[in-house]
Order: structure tokens, then C-alpha cells, then sequence
């Protein structure tokens, strides 16, 4: 069973954007969680159970890997939006990159079914302003993202424009300072993510147990066969 | 590598994802873990006439032995009434603890991450019964991932024990419920034996498995009924729950309906990534039950243990399962005693330790590493006992050690003569999952109405 909090190391990665990156661990951890093995059981069949509604995904102001601000609404677009708070340094294998590989593993599912493919879009949002730029978080995105998919990376200016987002979506995050007062570029924080319909409605929400590809895939699925919750 | 936070090096707080740390290990799996020693117990408990306020309220108590305020009250919250106070849950990210009342189906949600130590009413749903078509005396409080699921014990129609299942937002906004199945209506469920009652109580989940089981106790008619009045009433000793439900978890869809026949009552599941079964016990037939999923990857139900002499109606209650699957703690009511069962063969428990706990006996939470167990005593309202045989303790939280032994009694808190009422449900809480530092502790209890 699996504790849904996680913490990270402290260092910082090389952001070295000519290496080949993939989204697996750096390190070999003693247990890993559910989402990097096949799925442990037969799925329920997609359209076969209602996933009913949340509420609305709150909006929120963002950047834009290209610098630009504009609003998570606006990203999310009319589109079925897998939605992942990230930050770039998290080592933690069953945390950020569980995600980022889970959303790397959707992409590839979605490319071998053009069908819903244009319907659905992925969405890494960070929650580290200060280390996660612009130019972090793109250079980040390009080493999971295919060319041709739909999967933006975005961030904010600070912790004033990302804390109300945060809030509004449950994700509480504790940083690490030292005794100066200094950023240790280490965070605590619950792992979500967000399964959001075209009408911006949040549909389903994963943690470390219950985040498979598969499952989301699902997901997405069941959703577009049923616009209605 | 794992980085504490400056100034707390008490404790860590578990983050591998799939380990099998527990602090109190009945709690959902998909939250925090508190590894080490915890700094508070929330008591949810019962108002009783002419004690103190009378009215339910949340009763923090320091568990800390390094903290100045140590087996100490120090906040209580009163609630406004008698609401049947019975169980509580914590949401996954351990920020809200809820705790509802079977009589009034009334849910507080209660902030205890801004101060641990004061916990502050954030929210109360008073629309349960109106918003789930009808479900009445919301009972386990169960986290899943960003949202509680919340098991009912009866309905608004008759009161009987025909009941469902609901689901909140953790910030406490409705989102679905669910009937339990029937033999009129067994929603594609498969009826392995002769019960298919729709009672409800407990829930637990196997998320490895895909599997949500829940239980089956009885309806409001009978638990806010006084208790030698029921068991004098034939027809009423009828209604009660004798089936355990399988659910798609994914789907919440009933899948298999098995008969657990006696009143099935607290769910508890092991934490082994290869372990695909849990256990409960049946009040009435005073036995343990083994819910397992066999090699054909059907889900099977198997009386495993007596508990007691069933013709002295223990009445088995809450179970505490270890954090390494191997022993389950039990608890009678009836007489007050706490027995340990060696279960490291699921299929052949054996009662390894048995000690007198007080006059009755209900919940049983013990820490992560299983070195302290807490008690409180209260069942409900109209069931508990009033008259004590001398030297035993009525309406009490205590504290004790264990050693793989011997419990050893480390501290009593007599909740009538402290003007509180009849504890019952335990949640522990600590600083560090909030990065919070303790506040100075006082060691006379704030109360707030």
C-alpha cells in the first residue's frame, strides 16, 4: 500500500538538453509503484462505468513555455486535459517522474489511436517557479514529448501567481529552506494528477496507487463516450 | 534520501510510495504516513447527559512524551448537540479530519494542519441525507485520492440497515452515491450464497487488486434503540447485516456478494504487496473472517478463529491489523478485553495474548511500529454500558506499550469524571506532515463552542 506523500534529494540535475533523457529513474528504488508495471488487473471496459463529476478545474494564471502568460482554461482549451503538478528536480521515482513517464506512456497510447488523439491534450505544470523557467521547463518537456503531440509544459512567475492555483487544487507543497532563509530546492508534496473533461470539469483524480496508464487511458476513453458525467 | 524538515528531526514522514508503513494502521493506505512517534490523538467523542457540556466534541490529547503537555488534554471542540458521534477519517493529504454522527448524519470537517494541536470546524455537511437520496448515519470516513468516501448504516425510508455508499470532494462537495445490492436489485452483482441484505458499515480498498470490500452491521431502528430493549426483541435481532460486498473499485460496481453471516463489522486489510486478502469479525457469531482472493482470482469469505466463548456474547468490535500483516489485535466489548491473534497464516489465526482492558471496550489504534496501542471504550449511545463492577474503568482513553508481550499501561484518561463524555474513535496527527512547529503546550484544555 502506498503512502502518497513523497519528498525529494536535494541536488539539482544537469539540465543538459542534449542527453537523451527518459523518463525512468536515475537510480534503482527498492519498491516501485504500480504505474511503472502492466496493470495488475483486467481494467473495467471504457464506457462500462460513469466517472461522474468533481466540479469544475479551477483556472489560474500560467507561463507559457514561450514566456507568455495566459490562464490554465486557456491551455486546457476543448480539449480532455491530463493535468500533472511536476517540478523538474524531483528525484523521487514514485513521485514527479512516475508522472511524467504515466504521461509519456498516454502520449504513446494516443498515438496508436488517431481517433481520440486530436481530443485529449497533457498538461505538466510546475510548482517551483524559481528553479522551473520558461526555458527550464520547455528544454524539460522536449526530452518526453514527441514532436507531434499535444503536451504542454508550463510554470508561473513566482509564488504569487502559482499559490492560489495551488490552493485551488488541493496541492499543498512544503519547501525546504535552509537556516538563512535560502530555497534548498527540495518540496514535499501529494501527488495528483487531474483527468479534466472538454467542459473543464474535473473527472477523476490519481494518486501513486491508483496512476497507470492504462487506467487513465481508460479514463479518457469513458469520458469522451460519455460527455455527461 | 529523504530531508527532514529544519527544526523537526523527531520523526521522518514515510514518501516510498508502495512501502508499508502505517501509523495506525486501520487508516486508508492512500495517505501520508507518520513514521515515529506521534504528537497528538483526535478523540471523536460522544456528548453524555449531564457530563460537562453534554454534546459531542473532537478531543485532542498530547501523546508526545517529550512535550511539556504529555497524556494531557489540551483543546476539545464541542459540536452543538449529541449527533451520535461515531467514527472519523482523515482526507489523503491528512489536512481535514472528518467525523460524523450516526443519529443526525451530520459530517464535520475539521481543519487540524493549520495547529495540529487546536483542530478548527472547517465545514459541516447537514444536507447528507437530502444530497445521497437518502443514505442515513454516515459512517467510515475513508480517503481515496482527492475525495472520501463515506459508508452509510441506513436509509431514510424505514431505517432499517438498507444503505449505500457516497462520495465527497475533499474540500466536502458531493460527487456520487451508490446503493448497496439487493436481491431485488443486485446492480450485476453475483450472489454467492443466501444473503444479499444491502446493509453497509465498513469499506476498505485493495487498490493492486482493483477490489473495494465493505461490511454489514444494522439500521438506525436498532442502534439507537437501547440495547437490553433490542436483544429482547426477536424481530429486531433479525435485522442485522450478514454479507461482505466485492467491488470493482474502479467502476464502484458490486461484484460479488458473500455471506458473512453474524454482522461483519470493521474491515481490516494487509498491507503485504503480495497480500490479497483482510479480515474481519462477525458481533454476533464471535468469529474471525478471512476475505481472500483465491488462485482462481475469486474473492472467497472463510470463518478462520473463535474469538471467546460466542455463548457469552463477547462481541467482537474494532481490529487493529500490524504494519507486517502479522498480528491482529481484537477487541470484545462485552467484557473488555483485548485479545492478539497470531495471523501470519491468514487461514489459521491463533490467540497468542488476551488482557482486561477496562468495563467495555471498542477502538484499538495502534502506532507504526506496533510499540503503542490506544484504547478508548465507547460503542454508542444507547448501547454502552452505565454501571461499572469496581476497579474497572466505564468511559476511558488509555495508553499502553507493547513489547511483543506484555502491555504495559502508560496512562488513563477517566473521559467522564474529566467532563468530556464517551470516547470513541482515535486519529493520530503530527507537526511534521504540516512542517509545523509545536506550539507551547498548556496544560489546561482550551474548549471552544
Amino acid at each position: 500500500m502506498a503512502s502518497e506523500e513523497h519528498r525529494t534529494t536535494a541536488h539539482l540535475p544537469e539540465t543538459s538538453t542534449h542527453e537523451a533523457m527518459h523518463a525512468s529513474p536515475p537510480e534503482k528504488p527498492a519498491i516501485l509503484a504500480p504505474g511503472y508495471a502492466p496493470l495488475s488487473f483486467v481494467a473495467p471496459q471504457a464506457g462500462s462505468y460513469r466517472l461522474p463529476s468533481f466540479g469544475e478545474a479551477p483556472n489560474g494564471e500560467v507561463l507559457g513555455e514561450d514566456g507568455e502568460p495566459g490562464s490554465l482554461h486557456e491551455a486546457y482549451g476543448d480539449k480532455v486535459v491530463v493535468l500533472s503538478f511536476i517540478f523538474t528536480t524531483c528525484h523521487d521515482i514514485n513521485g514527479c517522474p512516475l508522472a511524467t513517464y504515466v504521461l509519456q506512456q498516454v502520449q504513446t497510447a494516443l498515438q496508436s489511436d488517431p481517433d481520440i488523439e486530436d481530443s485529449v491534450r497533457l498538461v505538466s505544470f510546475s510548482f517551483d517557479p524559481e528553479l522551473d523557467t520558461p526555458e527550464v521547463i520547455s528544454a524539460y518537456g522536449n526530452h518526453f514529448r514527441s514532436p507531434d503531440s499535444d503536451w504542454l509544459f508550463l510554470t508561473t512567475t513566482g509564488t504569487e501567481m502559482l499559490e492560489p492555483t495551488l490552493d485551488a487544487y488541493g496541492q499543498w507543497v512544503i519547501r525546504d529552506y535552509d537556516e538563512s532563509g535560502a530555497y534548498l530546492g527540495t518540496m514535499s508534496h501529494i501527488l495528483r494528477v487531474f483527468l479534466i473533461d472538454k467542459q473543464k470539469r474535473i473527472r477523476n483524480i490519481y494518486s501513486t496507487s491508483f496512476l497507470h496508464a492504462d487506467t487513465v487511458f481508460n479514463d479518457i476513453k469513458t469520458v469522451l463516450m460519455q460527455p455527461e458525467p | 534520501m529523504y530531508k527532514t524538515i529544519i527544526g523537526l528531526l523527531s520523526f521522518l514522514v514515510l514518501l516510498s510510495s508502495v512501502a508499508v508503513r502505517a501509523d495506525e494502521t486501520c487508516m486508508s493506505p492512500y495517505m501520508a504516513k507518520i513514521v515515529g512517534q506521534e504528537d497528538y490523538v483526535y478523540i471523536w467523542t460522544l456528548g453524555m447527559e449531564g457530563v460537562g457540556d453534554g454534546e459531542d466534541k473532537l478531543v485532542t490529547v498530547d501523546v508526545n512524551p517529550d512535550s511539556e503537555s504529555y497524556a494531557q488534554v489540551v483543546h476539545s471542540i464541542s459540536m452543538g448537540g449529541r449527533h451520535e458521534a461515531h467514527h472519523s477519517g482523515l482526507t489523503d493529504d491528512r489536512r481535514y479530519l472528518w467525523a460524523s454522527g450516526l443519529d443526525t448524519s451530520k459530517i464535520f470537517i475539521f481543519d487540524v494542519h493549520t495547529d495540529p494541536g487546536k483542530p478548527r470546524l472547517h465545514r459541516t455537511i447537514d444536507d447528507f441525507v437530502a444530497t445521497t437520496d437518502g443514505i442515513v448515519g454516515p459512517h467510515t470516513n475513508y480517503a481515496l485520492p482527492g475525495r472520501m468516501l463515506i459508508t452509510g448504516l441506513s436509509n431514510n425510508r424505514d431505517h432499517g440497515g438498507r444503505t449505500g455508499m457516497a462520495e465527497y470532494t475533499n474540500a466536502g462537495d458531493f460527487i456520487s452515491s451508490v446503493w448497496m445490492p439487493t436481491d431485488d436489485n443486485l446492480q450485476g452483482a453475483i450472489k454467492s450464497g443466501n444473503y444479499a441484505d444491502g446493509y453497509g458499515y465498513d469499506a476498505r480498498a485493495l487498490p493492486r487488486r482493483n477490489a473495494l470490500v465493505t461490511s454489514s452491521f444494522t439500521g438506525w431502528n436498532n442502534y439507537m434503540m437501547n440495547l437490553g430493549k433490542m436483544m429482547g426483541d426477536a424481530e429486531a435481532m433479525k435485522r442485522f447485516g450478514n454479507t461482505v460486498v466485492i467491488w470493482d473499485l474502479h467502476a464502484r460496481t458490486p461484484k460479488k456478494i458473500l455471506d458473512v453471516p453474524g454482522a461483519p463489522l470493521e474491515i481490516r486489510c494487509a498491507w503485504g504487496s503480495q497480500s490479497n486478502y483482510c479480515f474481519t469479525t462477525t458481533a454476533l457469531t464471535s468469529k474471525i473472517w478471512l476475505i481472500y482472493e483465491d488462485d482462481e482470482g475469486e474473492w472467497q469469505a472463510k470463518a478462520v478463529a473463535d474469538i471467546g466463548d460466542a455463548s457469552k456474547i463477547p462481541l467482537p468490535v474494532d481490529i487493529s491489523i500490524s504494519a507486517d500483516d502479522d498480528h491482529l489485535w481484537v477487541n470484545t466489548w462485552n467484557d473488555g478485553k483485548v485479545r492478539l491473534f497470531d495471523i501470519s497464516d491468514p487461514h489459521a489465526p491463533s490467540q497468542v495474548f488476551e488482557q482486561q482492558i477496562g468495563e467495555q471496550i471498542n477502538m484499538v489504534s495502534q502506532s507504526w511500529d506496533g510499540e503503542r496501542v490506544y484504547f478508548t471504550s465507547s460503542l454508542l449511545a444507547n448501547w454502552d454500558k452505565t454501571a461499572s463492577a469496581e476497579g474497572n474503568d466505564l468511559q476511558y482513553f488509555k495508553l499502553f506499550s507493547w513489547d511483543g508481550k506484555t502491555l504495559t499501561p502508560e496512562f488513563s484518561l477517566d473521559f467522564v469524571e474529566m467532563g468530556l463524555g464517551a470516547p470513541h474513535q482515535m486519529r493520530f496527527g503530527a507537526h511534521a506532515l504540516y512542517a509545523s512547529q509545536p506550539v507551547p503546550s498548556k496544560t489546561i484544555a482550551q474548549t471552544e463552542h
